[in-house]
């Protein structure tokens, strides 16, 4: 009778959830700088899978005069303008394609520096953006050879539609510089994303590195090619590299962005079929990552991984009728989904941080899970950088708008690829020099990709479908097509 | 701790003497035997024998484009769950030598469900039993693979881990480290197998690069010749041939910490 009562109010939860979601800031979902508005402790956003939550530790705070939130540099952007809070704190290629139709290229999004293909381009020309506008990549230019390393590898430009990398001013030869373009990773969740789970880093067979500035460890999973280890650095990077601010962030400034990132959390709060995704005892939301503990692994000491949707499988049968067979369909497809997520094994071959230089062997049979283990939020707690092949050929998707480097490993071939590699980013190598580590790329948080596509750290994957199917290719999984739509359900939910 | 120390620091007993011990180097092959995570077979055939061996036992496992060099004993009841005479315990040192990769089906072996290994680090969130006062000498070996000063998981990074947290506990004490090589060739399977000397000393500054990391001061960590006395057998589970190529750690803490 309870239970019976209970689940007849699912219904009206749904309900609830749907038009507090539809209550959402009413204010423009792109945030300018300097706008000044408060940022509230409960913030939702409407994607096209359904609603987006972002819960402010001990907010609201009012952004007036935030460093976060307020332009700093001379090209007119403030952090906020590449971690937009309705793209879960990244930027979907979709807002990046609404500013240009409202304000071209005066929109500080497109500043030449990084948010057009090259400085050197005509940056009134939407081509001359193409790769922020198509596939939401920022450009990020790395000094050629690393800074302090000597590396074991040659690069080389193949082509580059870009531009940049045989520019004479900005280019590999020019400026020492190699451009590479990347999707900016969402900035939320950071209990998670900086938590040390274990004392080592697996995948280097030493200690978690050390932070130069506080000679501290750290969790070795910020930044796609791990070139800086804690946020104070990434925020001095940032500022120099996107912000165009040439001067060093102040104390104060620095301690009120870092207060800012490790008290925002972002994930998917509603589906647009399934309804509330905490509802009917689901952990579903961004609620539970603000109280849960982080940095634990789901097979050991944590709960497994995405079991927070564990509740539905157990939902009684005279419940289950009560609910529309649009969300109960829904409901038990997440389910099935962070079963398949968790428990469909495959052959991992051939990547780079995972069948080397580990020991896990080559090929090692696993899940997505085997490197997705954190709970609650699916990032390493290992933690580290790993090759998938998303940027490498002969596994990358053709990315004819991409640059394309041959790398020549000077010293022992890659383990995996030989002595010459032809990638579109080489990812970690452009940090340590080591042609072993081309390719590789620090494991994403899984949270809010509703609100962020496209994915990989390339944007190579324009949808969920898109990451599930590149999956499927490059380790022949063999899922059915029941299981490719419940993993995605699954992602859209998270 | 002070017991478990000792019992760590046993004498070279060689159980390799007392059960068939085997060393070859060949192309591994990877039996996909789908019985969960983890779960699939490496085999590899003796060249001199065509004995195929089922060397899964091994801590580190092999990878299909690169020949491997197999130490292990031949289990007394190992069964045959993959299709090979079990070898256990196992050591797999995977060589720069390419093979052809090759992956056979599970032909109705079922392989073994993974479980986890005794010799795993634990996280950081679990709670650590610290060591009692008087605190002892600690003496520690961590093992390498052949030409290999690479920190494996589940087996040289649990011997480290050991080091390092027994080396935080007891502190303030010096800590002396030996590396060893195997320098002396031999053959195996018609090929020659030795070591660079100066192997000795890059795995013994990889322990030290290692200590110094978790935070054990420079000047409290000193890499010597060698450490007199025994190292620890344990490591090898009796094998006496990956037991050439390790590194020996000893503790000294100091006498107010005794």
């Amino acid at each position: 009778m309870i239970r019976g009562l209970a689940f007849a109010g699912a219904t009206l939860a749904f309900a609830a959830a749907v038009a507090f979601a539809q209550g959402e800031d009413k204010k423009d979902r792109w945030w300018d700088p300097g706008e000044g508005r408060v940022f509230p402790a409960s913030l939702d956003y409407r994607n096209a899978n359904g609603t987006l939550r972002l819960l402010l530790d001990n907010g609201p705070m009012d952004t007036k005069g935030h460093p976060f939130f307020t332009a700093i540099g001379p090209n007119g952007r403030a952090c906020v303008t590449c971690h937009q809070p309705a793209d879960a704190m990244s930027l979907s290629a979709e807002s990046a394609q609404r500013q240009w139709t409202r304000r071209g290229a005066q929109d500080p999004l497109f500043a030449a520096s990084d948010g057009s293909n090259c400085p050197s381009l005509p940056q009134g020309e939407r081509a001359s953006h193409s790769l922020l506008l198509d596939h939401g990549l920022i450009r990020i230019a790395r000094p050629w050879p690393p800074r302090d390393v000597k590396p074991d590898f040659t690069i080389e430009v193949v082509r580059d539609p870009s531009t940049c990398n045989l520019d004479a001013k900005h280019g590999i030869a020019g400026a020492g510089m190699v451009s590479v373009f990347r999707r900016p990773r969402p900035v939320a969740n950071f209990k998670y994303i900086e938590a040390m789970g274990f004392a080592y880093d697996p995948k280097s067979g030493m200690p978690l590195p050390v932070d130069p500035a506080t000679g501290k460890p750290v969790s070795g999973n910020l930044m796609a090619d791990g070139r800086v280890l804690s946020l104070e650095a990434q925020m001095r990077d940032a500022a120099s590299a996107h912000l165009g601010f040439l001067k060093n962030l102040d104390k104060r400034d620095i301690e009120r962005i870092i207060d800012f990132e490790r008290r925002i959390y972002a994930a998917q709060q509603v589906d647009a079929k399934g309804g509330a995704l905490d509802a009917d005892g689901s952990m579903g939301g961004t609620k539970t990552l603000q109280v849960s503990a982080a940095g634990r692994l789901g097979s050991d000491g944590g709960i497994p991984v995405w079991s927070e949707f564990e509740a539905w499988e157990k939902t009684p049968v005279a419940a289950k009728a009560k609910l529309s067979p649009e969300v109960r369909a829904f409901r038990d497809s997440v389910a099935r989904g962070a079963r398949v997520f968790r428990d469909k094994t495959f052959l991992i071959t051939d990547s780079a941080g995972i069948n080397s230089p580990i020991g896990f062997g080559n090929p090692v049979r696993n899940s997505c899970v085997f490197c997705h283990n954190m709970s609650f939020m699916g990032m390493d707690v290992a933690p580290g950088q790993v090759d998938l092949g998303t940027t490498n050929q002969p596994f990358a998707d053709p990315a004819p708008h991409l640059p394309l480097f041959r790398i020549t490993c000077t010293g022992k071939p890659h383990p995996h690829y030989g002595r010459t590699i032809l990638t579109s980013d080489p990812g970690y190598a452009l940090t340590t020099g080591k042609c072993a580590d081309v390719g590789r790329i620090t494991l994403q948080s899984l949270r809010g990709m509703s609100a962020r596509a496209p994915y990989f750290s390339n944007g190579s994957a324009k949808d969920l479908r898109g990451v599930i199917d590149y999956y499927e290719r490059r380790y022949n999984i063999g899922y059915t097509e029941q299981e490719k739509q419940d993993l995605v359900n699954l992602m859209r939910a998270l | 701790m002070k017991g478990a120390l000792l019992l760590g620091v046993a004498l070279f007993t060689g159980a390799q003497d007392t059960q068939q011990a085997v060393r070859f180097i060949a192309c591994p092959v990877y039996r996909d035997t789908d019985n969960g995570r983890k779960s699939g077979c490496w085999l590899a055939s003796d060249p001199a024998t065509g004995i195929r061996y089922d060397v899964t036992a091994a801590p580190t496992k092999p990878d299909w484009n690169h020949a491997v060099l197999i130490e292990g004993m031949v289990a007394k009841d190992g069964g045959d769950p993959c299709g090979g005479t079990v070898i256990e315990p196992a050591r797999v040192s995977v060589l720069e030598a390419p093979c052809t990769r090759h992956l056979i089906k599970d032909e109705g072996y079922k392989g073994r469900k993974f479980a986890l290994p005794a010799r795993n680090v634990r996280p950081l969130y679990d709670v650590r039993k610290l060591p009692e006062k008087p605190f002892a000498e600690g003496r520690f070996t961590i093992p390498f693979g052949y030409r290999s000063s690479f920190i494996t998981y589940q087996i040289a990074d649990y011997y480290l881990d050991a080091t390092i947290n027994y080396a935080l506990d007891v502190q303030p004490a010096r800590i002396e480290i030996a590396g060893v090589a195997q320098t002396v060739p031999e053959r195996v399977s018609g090929q020659e197998i030795v070591e660079d000397a100066a192997l000795a000393r890059t795995r013994a500054d990889v322990v030290r690069r290692a200590l110094i990391i978790r935070g054990i001061a420079p000047e409290r960590v000193r890499i010597v010749e060698t450490l007199p006395g025994p190292f620890v057998a344990g490591a090898f589970d009796g094998l006496r041939w990956p037991a050439a190529r390790r590194v020996d750690v000893r503790i000294l803490p100091d006498a107010g910490g005794r």
